[in-house]
């Protein structure tokens, strides 16, 4: 690192703590705010308390909409999985005129702004009602976005396996499809799991979407927190938004430990 | 025989093809196609909004939030992704591991963070108040600056990871020999590594423009409810107001300048690739 130890390397060193504290900080801010022992929204916090988190467990908009974010990423990431796969062999395996035009289309919602799908498929379902409002609309909704999130993934891993392994199989007496889950599934399972996260991560994470398709009653926990957050500095929206900083800490971890396994 | 075969193969790529394609044609190009058709039926929408200087001004503060969010993330993003891509510790992978981190973590509750920051008497707005610049009063929520900053640290990460990616491939002896030649550390960055990174510069700047100016929940929770932007805009008046044209026809503006940014965006992959 010789180049660092010049002036420019220090104000480069000194840039990127700058950059690491106000990426990370404001995360470390709403954790500790959570814990204090006063009424109101205070950082520095004063005192110490879990009552916010207390408030917040025992609040059933919470807890009601982090069931529904749940299993609405669940259902997301794994009909994102399947779709997604499925359209990926399809395009890497078989050679066919507009191919690489139906992979643009297929991955073109992952370029346009996630509001102005949401209008359209506002505008859309009100004037072909083919699925009820709330939890079914949400998640035919997020596949747009699941399914490209997939593809994106799977297109590169699908075009760096060998088919010849595929073929050895095949010639060893595997039916296709039999080969198909035997020999090529395993290598893709990387693959598929970093697919999954990302959709599902996705789905629990989104807003607009959610705010604009999404039922009073199936109304999930970002819908929830960003209606709380609107209306004033309630210490109980921290705790909230605290426990999801540790969920998203633990998932990012479980993924990187599979990841390097 | 052979005909069977590509009758077959045909038969089972349509079938792997055809959830994806029953999914895209009924929610994508349809209502896309609606949004359009939504915004030219009905009363002219397109001559109001480029007719009315409110609208222009939210067309106007969207893209000028575009530019300062970019700036300000190149800025900051340069410096943390050219070290992250020239650390040669074992802490490189860890840290870069944490810059990403926030990309798990909903925009809401990142930009709530900010709120915590930023009200009347969050830590932020009371330095400003101590340095007397400001009011006894003020507050950063429902201020530009407040939803640049806020703004700008919630797509940092996606200007880190792009910038990265493109520094990575910079090979480290052209510096090196830059600097053999006599080019000093500051010149050697500039000519060498800024020059052969700018293709990445370019697509982290457009990706970070394209994602600023149709940002929502941000924008909304910090600007509060003088948040002028195209995206709280098109909220209003589809939720609020219910002029589903009008909002049809803002969401089509949206969506032209999010294409040419992405079409431009392609356009410099190819060439680079060529």
């Amino acid at each position: 690192m010789t180049s660092l130890r010049t002036p420019l390397g220090w104000v480069l060193r000194g840039m990127a703590v700058l950059g690491f504290v106000y990426l990370l900080g404001p995360l470390l801010v709403i954790v500790a705010a959570s814990f204090s022992d006063t009424g109101y929204l205070a950082f520095p916090p004063q005192g110490f308390s879990l009552r916010w988190y207390q408030a917040a467990l025992a609040d059933q908009r919470y807890l009601n909409g982090f069931f529904v974010s749940l299993r609405l990423g669940l259902m997301v990431a794994a009909l994102s999985l399947v779709i997604g796969t499925a359209a990926a062999v399809a395009l890497t395996r078989f050679a066919f005129p507009g191919s690489t035009l139906l992979e643009a289309l297929f991955l073109s919602p992952l370029v346009l702004p996630a509001l102005v799908l949401a209008v359209a498929l506002t505008l859309f379902f009100a004037a072909n009602p083919i699925a009820p409002p709330g939890m079914t609309r949400l998640v035919i909704s997020h596949l747009l976005v699941g399914v490209p999130m997939v593809l994106r993934v799977m297109l590169p891993v699908l075009r760096r396996v060998d088919p010849a392994i595929e073929e050895a199989a095949r010639n060893l007496g595997a039916s296709p499809i039999k080969a198909f889950f035997l020999v090529t599934l395993p290598v893709l399972r990387p693959g598929l799991i970093a697919a999954a996260a990302l959709a599902f991560i996705f789905s629990f994470d989104e807003v607009e979407m959610a705010l604009f398709l999404g039922s009073v009653r199936d109304a999930p926990l970002t819908v929830v927190l960003y209606g709380a957050a609107q209306m004033q500095m309630d210490p109980t929206v921290a705790a909230v938004s605290s426990m999801l900083i540790l969920l998203a800490l633990l998932l990012m971890v479980a993924q990187q430990m599979y990841a390097n396994r | 025989m052979n005909g069977d075969l590509n009758a077959r193969r045909g038969l089972i790529a349509a079938g792997l093809l055809a959830p994806a394609a029953l999914i895209f044609a009924t929610l994508f190009i349809w209502p896309q196609l609606g949004l359009f058709l939504q915004s030219l039926g009905g009363p002219p929408t397109f001559s109001r909004f480029l007719g009315d200087s409110y609208y222009l001004g939210v067309l106007g503060n969207s893209l000028m939030l575009g530019v300062c969010v970019t700036l300000v993330t190149l800025v900051l993003g340069f410096p943390l992704a050219f070290l992250l891509a020239r650390a040669e510790t074992r802490w490189a992978g860890l840290l870069l591991l944490l810059t990403t981190f926030p990309l798990w973590v909903s925009a809401v509750v990142r930009s709530f963070a900010w709120m915590v920051l930023f009200f009347r008497s969050g830590v932020a707005s009371r330095l400003l108040q101590g340095t007397g610049l400001v009011p006894p009063d003020f507050q950063l929520i429902g201020t530009f600056t407040g939803v640049v900053i806020a703004l700008a640290q919630v797509l940092l990460p996606i200007m880190i990871v792009t910038l990265y990616a493109v520094i990575r491939g910079v090979d480290r002896d052209l510096e090196h020999a830059a600097m053999n030649l006599g080019a000093s550390p500051a010149v050697a960055m500039w000519l060498v590594t800024l020059r052969l990174a700018r293709g990445g510069v370019l697509a982290g700047s457009l990706l970070v423009f394209s994602l600023s100016v149709s940002a929502f929940a941000t924008p909304s929770l910090i600007g509060g409810a003088r948040a002028h932007f195209m995206a709280v805009t098109i909220y209003e008046q589809t939720l609020e107001l219910l002029d589903w044209p009008f909002a049809a026809a803002i969401a089509a503006i949206l969506l032209v300048i999010s294409l040419s940014v992405a079409l431009t965006y392609g356009k410099l992959l190819g060439e680079k690739n060529r």
